[in-house]
C-alpha cells in the first residue's frame, strides 16, 4: 500500500517536532527554585520588618526546599515588628498588615489586620492569626506567602515573600492529592489499554470478496460455477 | 484513534497530573503563573512522548497477539 511510507513519514515529524518542542522546554529552567528575594515596596527603604511565624523568624524560608514547615489545620501566629529608619524617611504610618497564599500566580487566601486610627510611628508591633482550616481540607503542599504592610493610601510600605509547607493529614489527605491520585490511576489504567487501539489504526490489507457482477448476483454465493456448453457438433 | 494517540493522550493528562501532585508534595512550588504554566507543559509533552511510546509498543504487542481479520498470515 502506498499510505505505510506516508503514515511512517508522518510518524517521524510528529516525533521529531515532538522531541524538538520537549528539548526546548526542557532547557527552561524548573521554577522549583531557590531563595526568592524579599520583594520591595516603593518606600522599602523606610521600614524595617521583623516577620515572625508562631515565633519562628522567615526570613530564612525564602525557597521551597527551606519552606517553613506548618500543620495547615492549626492557628497561625504571625507578628509584624516593623520600624521606621529614622534618618531616612521619619515616621510612617502603618494601617494594614495583609498576608496572602499564592497558586498558580493567584491570591487563594488573604487576611488582613486593619488598624482602625492609624497614626504616623517610628515602630510598631501588628499580630495577625489566621487558622486556614478551609484549605487544609483542599490543598496541601508548598506556597509563596506574601506579607505587606501598607499605609493608609495603599501604599506598600514593606513585603517579604516566604515559603511554607502546608502538611495534609496523612501527608495526602486533602480533597486535591487525593484527586490527582485517582485521576492518574483511571489514565495508567487507559494507557495499560491503549494496545487495543492499535487494531483501529490498521487498514485491511486486501479486499475480503470481489466487486459482484449481475450474473454472479442471481445466483447463490455457495453454488459451483455451470458447466461449459458442449461444443456444436459433439453428438 | 490509534494505540500511539491514545497513549499519548493519557500522556498528556498523566504528566500534568505528576506535576500538580508534586506540587502536592512539596517538591515543586506552583505560587507563581508563569513558571507553573512553564512546568506543565513540560509535562504535559514529556508525558505524552513517553507514553505515546508506551501505547506504540502495547500496540505492537497487542497485535502480534491479536492480528486483525483479513490480515492473517498463511
Amino acid at each position: 500500500m502506498a499510505d505505510a511510507p506516508v503514515r511512517k513519514g508522518a510518524l517521524l515529524t510528529v516525533g521529531v517536532v515532538a522531541v524538538a518542542i520537549a528539548g526546548l522546554l526542557l532547557a527552561t529552567p524548573f521554577s522549583e527554585a531557590g531563595p526568592v528575594s524579599p520583594r520591595a515596596g516603593p518606600a522599602s527603604g523606610t521600614v524595617s520588618n521583623v516577620l515572625t511565624w508562631n515565633g519562628a523568624n522567615v526570613a530564612s524560608n525564602g525557597g521551597v526546599s527551606s519552606a517553613l514547615s506548618i500543620d495547615l489545620a492549626q492557628q497561625a501566629n504571625v507578628r509584624y515588628n516593623w520600624s521606621a529608619a529614622p534618618l531616612t524617611g521619619g515616621p510612617v504610618t502603618v494601617s494594614d498588615a495583609r498576608l496572602q497564599m499564592f497558586y498558580f500566580g493567584f491570591a487563594v487566601a488573604t487576611r488582613d489586620v486593619t488598624i482602625s486610627n492609624p497614626m504616623p510611628s517610628l515602630g510598631g508591633n501588628i499580630v495577625l492569626n489566621w487558622t486556614p482550616i478551609a484549605v487544609s481540607y483542599v490543598l496541601g503542599g508548598a506556597y509563596r506567602l506574601t506579607a505587606s504592610l501598607l499605609t493608609p493610601n495603599g501604599t506598600t510600605v514593606w513585603s517579604e515573600n516566604f515559603y511554607v509547607k502546608g502538611n495534609a493529614p496523612y501527608g495526602i489527605l486533602a480533597v486535591l492529592p487525593i484527586l490527582l491520585l485517582l485521576i492518574a490511576v483511571y489514565e495508567a489504567y487507559l494507557l495499560a489499554r491503549s494496545g487495543r487501539f492499535a487494531t483501529r489504526s490498521v487498514p485491511p490489507s486486501a479486499p475480503t470478496t470481489p466487486p459482484a457482477s449481475p450474473e454472479s448476483a442471481e445466483e447463490p454465493s455457495g453454488a459451483p460455477p455451470p458447466p461449459p456448453p458442449p461444443p456444436e457438433g459433439a453428438t | 484513534m490509534s494505540a500511539t494517540s491514545h497513549g499519548a493522550a493519557c500522556g498528556v493528562v498523566l504528566g500534568i497530573v505528576v506535576v500538580i501532585f508534586l506540587q502536592q508534595t512539596s517538591y515543586l512550588s506552583l505560587s507563581d503563573l508563569t513558571p507553573a504554566i512553564e512546568d506543565l507543559a513540560i509535562g504535559a509533552v514529556v508525558g505524552g512522548i513517553l507514553c505515546g511510546l508506551i501505547g506504540w509498543l502495547l500496540g505492537r504487542s497487542y497485535l502480534a497477539r491479536h492480528p486483525p481479520q483479513g490480515t492473517a498470515g498463511p
